[in-house]
């Protein structure tokens, strides 16, 4: 099945963006060392975006033509391998060898997501070129970017899941870098360690699955699990069972962690603290959804691993829900995104709940343009309103800044699900999946119906407080603007691909091919069987899907109209809310007061015990005992030092009187 | 006959041994050691030693003897006094008694265990007897059994003269040892 | 001669105490040195009565004379390196009594 002929420069992918990295970091470093020796020094390094840019769009180029050497095989040989080193072989005796090769796999999964992380990062390197401008790491931003995407490709392209958790704890690390990129301000900083340590839990448990996957198939290729699950029987023994549910459990809450799902999704509104392109490229269209793709990698394992499935349903429904609600009373800008986020990625979750892989590959990457492209826009306004985020002081935009605001218009209808957009499309296809499978999923179905309603709300809430409704901001020291070409370029292309990237996954009833359900098919195919076997298919009639359909476009236009039109006047709905039901519109505020409930049930005990340790335990019992025998053996020793006298005569003595005792001993013994 | 000569000698010893400590003068103290180690010769002879006996004439007095001799006439000691006098000045002091009743103790110690051993009586020794150390036996004994001690006990005596070289040498000061003094 | 060897151990005691009282009582560091030679010749004299009760006349006992000549061997190394001291200590102190050298204290 795997193609032998090695295809090395599938390398090259990754690899370009290491290397644009390595030269924008050495060129900012050459711009810090000219600084040093003379503060008038041009710009810092100016270059570096060029760099990074070019070597994004090469890194494009190679996705680009790995779709069309892949599309050029039959379906079910489209597999591109690369191995240039077997890096870990151990042999033992008792259960043979294991062993991880460092190689790199392209089959349609990795090349959708290949060309979704160069494709809109491309877009997004142009943008940051334009709003990073004058910034003092200039350089270094680039540096972080690029090193990012190589995780990033490192993350899909590996065909060991060793390789991926490679990938994964790179991205977590350029996270945690943009981040906290404008560290001197402190909170940036802050931010950036608290999605660094909520990832590590997810870490931990991405480790503890990835072990119980060598336990239970002796080796880390996923192609290798994913092939033995799909050609093994359907139904296990109960101990595999459990083994495999366990896997797929544990690997789920690594997903949880890098996808922002619940319980670990506090950390993603907080990351917003980071420079904008970065909350578009990472915090929205590529590394939280490594989770997704992993789960998709493996789908055969999650297929059979029973009560898992419904579980992800679950926690990603309650995900969306929460994302979805909490982002009805933002008033920053971009936090309204940034729950948005969080409340699409539980769409996904949902859909691999129901078992429709390819619907959450959809939705991830119409969610990767639309996503992608709200955040440019919303940088595009913060860059033209003086780094204001605060929708209650914006207002009125729209005929300062009419190309951000056309394009802005473009991603919110996708984003709320209007008719024939993207959104429109991927969305309606997981609700469709959630109602077919019926039971459990019928009362995820609803919950996916109420967050795809309060989306259209949220959504044009912050259009309406964005851009329309009177202007709220002091105009004599705020002057609206709008941005370069170099910013609006990449956002009036990611708006035309998330207005027509619903093509890509055109429903049944519309008599079209669901292109990327059929470029997928390889991949998904032995886990949607096993599902079909264990389940049953789920095949919803024509008249119910156009009910569906025509089901979600309501909702969506009718909410959306709702949100938009108590919202155009300006901030008084926002007032009345806050002034009717202070409780529950704090409790939304606060996401539902995870993270204070964080606070209290985790970090107090935890720095109480802490303090325990290092003031009782350390400070007193252990630094008291070490001190305690210091200080007696110098007591003793200052008694014991008057024995040395310094008299020849007197030692003499001692050893006199030393030799009698010992003799006497001797004698009579 | 010689029994009681040996009972001679040994008082000949003991007195040479407190006229040792007892000594005013440096110089007196020597001349009282080379009396008893006189003393002690003779007795190795009576004992059947010979080859000891004229060991401890030859290394003590002859060697060691003189080398303390060249010390106190180089630091010029000897001027204390040119007569021979005791002086119980020492013992007078209560580090003197202490000293006293430790050095008894350890007397008493050696006598009562030297009274324990409860040997059984030695035949008479004439002096045509063969000698007990004769040449052949010690040598075999030196060269055979004993003969890694042997040549370490050479290896001492090397690195004796080298440290006596290193320490008496007149050192100028910031001055390194020259070449040839530590090469022997 | 045929003295009980314990008399000659009564001897050495009695050599050995006087050597002791000397080096605990004496100031002078040639004295002092001069003692521990009358101690040594005090446990040569012991050896060499434990040999001649342990020999025959077929069968010498020959490790006491062995360890004596040792003895001898130590104690010539001894009042080398003693004297050298003396010596060096002479020339630092101008003095050979032992509370000269009393600086080295605790």
């Amino acid at each position: 099945m795997q193609s032998h002929e090695s295809h090395a420069w599938l390398w090259w992918i990754p690899l370009l963006p290491l290397i644009g990295s390595a030269i924008a970091g050495a060129l900012h470093l050459a711009t810090l060392r000219a600084r040093k020796n003379d503060p008038s020094a041009a710009a810092p390094g100016t270059l570096a975006p060029w760099i990074a840019c070019a070597a994004m769009a090469a890194a494009f180029g190679l996705s680009v033509k790995g779709f069309f050497t892949l599309q050029e095989l039959a379906p079910s040989a489209r597999q591109l391998a690369s191995t240039v080193h077997h890096w870990i072989s151990v042999n033992y005796p008792a259960r043979g060898e294991f062993a991880v090769d460092l190689s790199l796999l392209l089959d349609p999964l990795s090349s959708t997501m290949t060309l979704v992380v160069t494709g809109v990062g491309f877009l997004i390197h142009v943008y940051a070129a334009g709003y990073m401008k004058g910034d003092p790491g200039y350089g270094k931003f680039f540096a972080y970017l690029n090193l990012f995407v190589f995780a990033m490709l490192m993350l899909v392209l590996s065909s060991s899941l060793l390789g991926v958790f490679i990938g994964w704890e790179g991205v977590g690390l350029c996270s945690f870098l943009l981040i906290g990129f404008w560290y001197e301000k402190g909170w940036p900083a802050e931010a950036a360690q608290k999605a660094f340590v909520m990832n590590r839990v997810g870490d931990a448990c991405f480790l503890i699955g990835s072990f119980l996957l060598v336990r239970l198939f002796g080796t880390l290729d996923m192609a290798t699990i994913a092939g033995a699950i799909g050609r093994g029987p359907v139904e296990l023994e109960p101990d595999v069972q459990l083994q495999v549910s366990l896997a797929a459990l544990f690997l789920f809450g690594g997903a949880c962690g890098k996808s922002a799902q619940f319980p670990l999704f506090t950390w993603l509104p907080d990351a917003m603290a980071g420079p904008t392109p970065v909350s578009a490229l990472i915090h929205a269209a590529t590394m939280v959804t490594s989770g997704i793709y992993l789960i998709v990698r493996l789908n055969p394992l999650f297929a059979s691993s029973g009560w898992v499935l419904p579980v992800i349903g679950v926690v990603g429904a309650l995900t969306a829900l929460i994302g979805g609600s909490t982002a009805l009373v933002q008033r920053d800008i971009k936090k309204v995104l940034a729950y948005s986020t969080v409340s699409q990625l539980g769409y996904m979750f949902l859909a691999l709940g129901t078992g429709a892989w390819a619907a959450a590959v959809f939705h991830l990457v119409t969610h990767a343009f639309f996503k992608a492209l709200l955040f440019l826009g919303a940088g595009s306004v913060i860059h033209g309103m003086h780094e204001e985020q605060d929708m209650h002081k914006m207002g009125g935009l729209r005929k300062y800044m009419p190309q951000t605001f056309v394009t802005f218009l473009a991603g919110s209808a996708a984003l709320s699900g209007l008719p024939l957009m993207s959104g429109f499309f991927s969305k309606d296809e997981i609700l469709a999946h959630a109602f077919a499978g019926g039971g459990l999923y019928w009362g995820l179905w609803i919950v996916g119906v109420l967050t795809a309603a309060l989306t259209a709300y949220y959504t044009w809430r912050m259009v309406a407080l964005t851009f329309f409704g009177e202007e709220r901001f002091d105009r004599h020291h705020v002057h609206p603007h709008e941005s370069p070409a170099v910013m609006t370029v990449p956002l009036m292309v990611l708006a035309v691909l998330s207005v027509v990237g619903g093509v890509l996954g055109l429903p049944p009833v519309l008599h079209a091919p669901h292109l990327l359900a059929e470029w997928l098919e390889p991949v998904t195919r032995d886990g949607s069987r096993i599902l079909a076997e264990r389940a049953g298919e789920h095949e919803l009639s024509h008249t119910l899907e156009w009910i569906l359909l025509g089901l979600g476009a309501a909702i969506a236009l009718a909410f959306a109209h709702t949100g938009f039109h108590a919202h155009k006047r300006g901030t008084a709905q926002d007032e009345t809310l806050t002034a009717r039901r202070p409780a529950l519109a704090a409790w939304l505020a606060d996401a539902w007061t995870i993270d204070t409930t964080y606070k209290r049930v985790i970090l107090l005990p935890l720095r109480l015990v802490s303090f325990v340790v290092a003031v009782v335990v350390d400070q007193f019992a252990i630094d008291g005992t070490v001190n305690g025998i210091g200080a007696s053996a110098r007591d003793v020793a200052q008694w014991t030092r008057r024995s040395a006298t310094g008299s020849l005569a007197g030692y003499a003595m001692w050893m006199g009187a030393g030799a009698v005792v010992i003799s006497l001993v001797w004698m009579w013994s | 006959m010689t029994n009681i000569l040996f009972y001679v000698l040994a008082i000949v010893a003991l007195l040479g041994a407190a006229g040792v400590v007892l000594a005013k003068s440096p110089m007196g103290s020597v001349v009282s050691l080379l009396g008893t180690f006189f003393a002690l010769a003779v007795i190795y002879l009576l004992a059947g030693f010979q080859f000891l006996a004229g060991a401890q004439i030859l290394v003590y007095a002859g060697a060691i003897l003189v080398l303390f001799l060249f010390v106190i006439m180089l630091l010029n000691l000897g001027a204390m006094g040119s007569k021979f006098e005791l002086s119980f000045a020492p013992l007078q002091s209560t580090r003197a008694r202490i000293a006293g009743c430790i050095a008894l103790a350890l007397a008493l110690v050696g006598l009562v265990a030297a009274q324990r051993a409860s040997f059984a009586a030695v035949p008479e020794r004439d002096a045509s007897a063969p000698a007990i150390d004769s040449m052949e036996g010690l040598a075999l004994e030196l060269f055979g059994r004993y003969s890694l001690p042997f040549q370490a006990t050479s290896l001492l005596l090397l690195v004796t003269m080298v440290g006596v070289i290193a320490l008496a040498k007149r050192q100028r000061s910031g001055d390194e040892p020259a070449k040839g003094e530590e090469r022997p | 001669m045929n003295v009980p060897s314990e008399h000659l151990l009564y001897l050495s005691a009695g050599l050995f105490a006087l050597g002791l009282l000397g080096f605990l009582v004496r100031r002078n560091v040639i004295v002092v040195l001069m003692c521990v030679e009358l101690m040594l010749n005090a446990a040569n004299l012991a050896f060499l009565a434990a040999s001649r009760q342990h020999s025959t006349a077929e069968h010498p006992a020959l490790q006491g004379p062995v360890f004596a000549i040792f003895v001898i061997t130590v104690a010539a190394a001894e009042a080398a390196v003693g004297l050298a001291l003396v010596i060096a200590l002479y020339r630092l102190k101008q003095s050979a009594e032992t509370d000269a050298a009393a600086e080295m204290k605790g």
